[in-house]
């Protein structure tokens, strides 16, 4: 039996690998995704500790939770925490112990380059000035003839900046602050140990003085680094420099602060890998169908084969076992090859980091056990159960059927009875829980409805073959003019309606997920258009093309222009409620509601002047916790800790300014940096519009990151950031949707396989190689459309039920993309020509002679 | 190499000259025929017999373009099979070859009636109305014409590919052992059939048979052996035939 198992495994060797691929590439996906996320792990694990080396001990201000709650956009990249006066570093120094401190600053600074004047970075990694200390000669490597920062106009900067911008030492280069800007010359060029950049941050180093002026820093230090004398351990040196410390200053070790620092990226790309295992796990998913399928037809072909084995005395048991074994091999096999292929997505994905200017300090590929265990064992899992259906039917093949003739004839696509309500219970499920885990669920909401989504396309699978051949005829009725291959085409495809239905499946998965994210974005940038329609009142919007937040100089200058009536700033940052992480806004009181509405329905905006340590709560978020007026909301800070914040204000209105809302001066006193994440303004009364932006687009000229837009302006780079993301998720499942056409290609082989005798016939009496491939490409295209039609009506249901979910975070319309749905059915039609290259060929190739004396 | 043959007479359908045909190479070649030299008249019912083995459908496969010669020449009417391309072969079986198989020769999507038009539809060629309402008529399937294969008995679906074969007035039609798998009621249905258009309308058929009753329906029968033409019968009864096998085979 076992022998039988691999025989028929060599014999159908192209059958084997065609069968593979969907696994190798599922299984490459899924430990791609590992090995990339801990090669990078790897990587900054290395650099923290390197950079722990420097010092001993670190001196800063108690945070009352380290998450690095950031708000939109990158800013200086340092977490949350008070600055610490000079004077601690005086205090540090006295400690017994301790050989050197070093008092160190970070901060905002964006450097333009000189050639393009365009900004540099400020698209996802921060834009970093620091200080130059003593110390950094530890983790900085100065490159060439560069020598550190010594006067108020020198810089030294990152080799990756230097090499990109094509900077070198002795060139002027502005900088954009939190301040005014400011002009200085390149002394120095510095790189992490070999690799030229950290993870993409750029860096601006200047002496200390300089960077405590130009951060905002005068005065204090973020952090002061102690180093101790030889032999004290740093445990002992940073007990008794904590206790020299006043009261708010706490000292750790360096190397704690490494493992927060590790523990943070830990988190940040545990949440990387989480999304991309979610497409590698709709690529498995795919992957399984196309399995489930040609075990089905391999099933079905070796019928007489079976039979025999079966009149021979082979068991029920040892043909299902048979078929079993057979999918183990081959999910072992294409396991173990998903995993070189995983090596090689992370090496390609890696390069693609590099080409986005995002270096990584150099590691070697970390393939960790697990990653090989986890492959192997979702791998095989997805393999062999996929194959148990099959496989059952083929253990019901009885002896008998070895001495029956082949049936010839078309198969039909019995769905009756017990079969199609368990199609339709399972489809109900699918779709209960994925609207449960829409609307109802209180946690992992997310996991409900991803399962809800896979149960609901099983179903919808289950019962396609019902619509198969009505959809098929359907869609091939044109065709019956057309030409007679074109026909046969269009019955081949009708032929076996749950062949087609589940090949035609996979594909359905795959488009029906991109339709859904092309409604959702379409839906999206309709409701930010109505949102803005709605509700900004300004003629311009100061942002920034990544939407990251720029310097508050630009709007203080702004403010300053006679051709401007109103300037107001916005300032969006993260803090926790009850413990749990939200976002504020915080506006200007007494010009906000000249520049946006907020609707507020209960106390009013002008309250917020009154003290800082009160808030503006939207509706819906005050029934929720059953806050009125006056009551309090649990805040807490990462600088300060709890500020419990008094309800003075209700509105109605939050798709500009979110759920929270505080007044500028507040955020002052809770948050370090000060960075606008958007202005509004309006034009004095009788100043021609156009002569207002020029005023203001020349303004705002020093800080090329600035964009001055008007509202359909504004919009439009909206639906651009919307666009973009689209873009990147659709890039994701193309994956899932390139199995699903080597799924089409495997059925179309075994089919051809299959009708050798029929293709002989269709040769003999005169049917020419071309006409032949075109009768291929035709059943191809009708089951590739058919896919995607079952793929769109399903992506719109989906894409409507989470649009109604979303309906309170803001996404108000429903939107389908007509357009660029009908631009998806015409892809699937032209990748289902291209899925029909191969059989076609094959079918071509077809020797006339040996197919009709075929037996 | 066509110049230097004699011209092929006009008044046969199909002709071959001195046909070879070797299948493998070395020790492992097998003559199948060794210089078969035959005409078949227009209009003429031609029956080849001979033991298994004898190379009778080889030289079938040969003379229907479906097989190349080692050497030796096949003309179809005036066109010499050797010097075609796979494509105009592939033309030539659609045009002027008309075929019918020992079985699985209907494809089995298509309905009745649209296998027997299935060469003129591969053509792009419009259906003869009349001379398909005749050829319909004449085996007696017109209420079968929306069927499928598996919907029509086996000599229903012989009947239907004859009438596949002749829909389009080839100038051959070849048939391998096409009573082979039906009962002998359907088989001498589909002979009479085949008779009728030779008789009627002029058709010329070749037909490879063991069954002398089947040889029996023939003008004349070609007996081979060893891959050679070792006699000839003109209006042959079956039990002549069967003497004549016997014969042979001892």
């Amino acid at each position: 039996m076992w022998r039988a198992t691999f025989k028929s495994l060599v014999a159908k060797k192209l059958r084997l690998v065609l069968t593979a691929i969907s696994v190798v590439l599922g299984v490459g996906f899924v430990a791609g995704t590992y090995v990339l996320t801990d090669t990078m792990n790897a990587a900054f694990e290395q650099l923290f500790a390197q950079t722990s080396e420097a010092s001993d001990v670190v001196v800063r201000s108690v945070s009352a939770f380290d998450a690095q709650v950031e708000g939109p956009g990158g800013g200086g990249g340092g977490d949350e925490r008070t600055p610490v006066p000079e004077q601690v570093l005086a205090d540090v120094l006295s400690v017994p112990g301790v050989a050197t401190a070093v008092g160190d600053v970070q901060g905002y600074a964006q450097m333009v380059d000189p050639a393009t004047d365009e900004v540099i970075g400020g698209v996802g990694p921060p834009t970093i000035g620091t200080n130059w200390t003593d110390l950094a000669g530890d983790i900085l490597s100065l490159r060439g003839d560069s020598v550190p920062p010594a006067s108020a106009d020198e810089v030294v900067i990152d080799a990756a900046t230097a090499r990109n911008a094509n900077l070198a030492v002795g060139d002027r280069i502005r900088i954009l602050f939190q301040g005014p800007p400011g002009e200085f010359t390149i002394v120095g060029v510095a790189g992490f140990g070999d690799a030229d950049n950290l993870g993409g941050a750029t860096l601006a180093v200047f002496d200390t003085a300089t960077a405590q002026e130009v951060l905002g820093k005068r005065g204090v230090f973020d952090a002061i680094s102690v180093v101790g004398d030889e032999g004290v351990p740093a445990s002992e040196l940073r007990a008794s420099v904590d206790a020299a410390l006043p009261d708010g200053v706490e000292a750790v070790t360096s190397t704690s602060v490494a493992d927060e620092a590790s523990q943070a990226l830990q988190e940040g790309l545990g949440f990387f890998r989480t999304a991309l295992l979610v497409f590698a796990f709709v690529a498995l998913f795919v992957g399984s169908f196309i399995i489930f399928n040609t075990f089905s037809i391999i099933v079905a072909q070796r019928t007489r084969e079976l039979a025999l084995l079966r009149a021979l005395g082979a068991s029920k048991r040892q043909v299902i076992v048979s078929v079993v074994l057979e999918a183990l091999v081959v999910g072992l096999l294409a396991s173990l090859l998903g995993i070189l292929a995983g090596i090689g997505i992370a090496v390609g994905l890696q390069g693609l980091l590099g080409a986005f200017n995002i270096d990584l300090p150099s590691t070697s590929i970390q393939l960790l056990p697990r990653t090989i265990i986890v492959a192997l064992i979702v791998g095989v899992v997805v393999t062999v159960v996929a194959s148990i259906l099959p496989a059952r039917r083929a253990g019901s093949v009885a002896p008998i059927q070895a001495l029956r003739e082949a049936s010839d004839g078309p198969v039909a696509g019995d769905l009756a009875g017990r079969r199609l309500v368990i199609a339709v219970v399972v489809t109900a499920l699918g779709a209960a829980a994925l609207l449960y885990g829409l609307f109802g669920a209180e946690s992992d909401g997310a996991s409900i409805v991803g399962l809800g989504a896979a149960v609901t396309f099983i179903g919808v699978a289950m019962l396609s073959p019902l619509a198969a051949r009505p959809v098929a005829g359907g869609l091939g009725a044109p065709l019956k003019r057309l030409s007679v291959q074109a026909r046969l085409g269009r019955e081949n495809a009708m032929r076996s309606p749950r062949r087609t239905a589940s090949t035609a499946a996979a594909l359905m998965i795959g488009l029906g997920l991109v339709s859904m994210v092309a409604i959702l974005a379409a839906s999206l940038k309709a409701s930010f258009d109505a949102a803005l329609t709605e509700t900004l009142k300004a003629d311009y919007t100061l942002s920034t093309s990544s939407f990251t937040s720029f310097s508050p100089e630009v709007g203080r200058r702004v403010a300053a222009l006679p051709e401007v009536e109103t300037t107001s700033a916005f300032r969006q940052n993260g803090f926790r409620v009850d413990g749990s992480t939200s976002f504020l806004t915080a506006v200007d009181p007494g010009t906000v509601e000249d520049v946006a509405t907020l609707e507020v329905s209960e106390g009013s905006v002008a309250a917020l002047d009154e003290r800082a340590d009160v808030v503006l709560v939207h509706r819906d978020v005050a029934a929720d916790n059953g806050w009125t007026l006056g009551d309090e909301v649990p805040a807490e800070f990462a600088s300060l800790g709890d500020r419990p914040l008094t309800i003075v204000g209700i509105y109605d209105e939050n798709r500009l300014v979110g759920d929270y809302v505080i007044s500028l001066g507040a955020y002052d006193e809770y948050y370090t940096e000060q960075l606008d994440s958007f202005v509004l303004v309006t034009g004095a009364e009788g100043v021609p519009l156009a002569e207002v932006s020029e005023s203001i687009s020349a303004a705002a000229s020093e800080f090329p990151n600035v964009q001055v837009q008007d509202q359909a302006a504004f919009r439009e780079q909206q639906a651009g950031f919307v666009d973009q993301l689209l873009g990147l998720v659709t890039a994701l499942l193309a994956m899932a949707i390139v199995i699903a056409l080597f799924g089409i290609v495997n059925t179309l082989g075994l089919s051809i396989y299959e009708r050798t005798r029929e293709l002989g016939l269709l040769r003999a009496v005169g049917m020419s190689r071309v006409q032949v491939k075109r009768m291929i490409r035709w059943e191809s295209i009708i089951i590739a459309v058919f896919g995607a039609v079952l793929g769109i009506v399903i992506g719109i249901l989906f894409g409507w039920a989470l649009q109604q979910a979303l309906r309170s975070e803001g996404v108000s319309e429903f939107v389908v993309p007509v357009g660029q749905l009908v631009a998806y059915l015409v892809f699937a039609g032209l990748a289902g020509v291209l899925a029909a290259i191969w059989p076609a060929k094959r079918a071509a190739k077809l020797n006339v002679l040996e197919a009709i004396s075929y037996e | 190499m066509a110049s230097t043959m004699p011209a092929p007479p006009t008044e046969a359908a199909a002709r071959a000259a001195n046909l070879k045909k070797v299948y493998g190479e070395g020790d492992a070649a097998v003559e199948a025929l060794r210089g078969v030299s035959l005409e078949f008249g227009r209009g003429g019912f031609t029956a080849i017999m001979g033991p298994s083995g004898s190379g009778k459908s080889t030289l079938l496969h040969c003379l229907a373009g479906l097989d190349s010669p080692t050497e030796g020449n096949v003309w179809i009417g005036d066109t010499d099979l050797t010097t075609l391309s796979e494509r105009q072969l592939t033309a030539l079986r659609r045009d002027k070859v008309g075929f019918v198989f020992q079985a699985f020769n209907l494809v089995p999507t298509l309905t009745a009636a649209e296998n027997i038009t299935l060469p003129l539809d591969i053509a792009g060629t419009e259906v003869d109305r009349v001379w398909f309402d005749q050829v319909v008529d004449t085996i007696g399937l017109r209420d079968r014409l929306r069927h499928r294969p598996s919907e029509l008995s086996g000599g229903q679906q012989q009947r239907v590919a004859g009438a596949r074969a002749l829909v389009s007035r080839p100038e051959i039609v070849f048939a391998d052992e096409p009573t082979g798998n039906l009962d002998s009621r359907s088989g001498a249905e589909l002979l009479g059939f085949l008779r009728e258009a030779v008789s009627t309308h002029g058709q010329t058929i070749v037909i490879v048979t063991h069954d002398a009753g089947a040889a029996s329906y023939a003008d004349r029968v070609v007996f081979l052996a060893d891959g050679h033409v070792v006699d000839e019968m003109r209006d042959p009864t079956a039990d002549l035939v069967l003497d004549r096998l016997k014969s042979l085979e001892s």
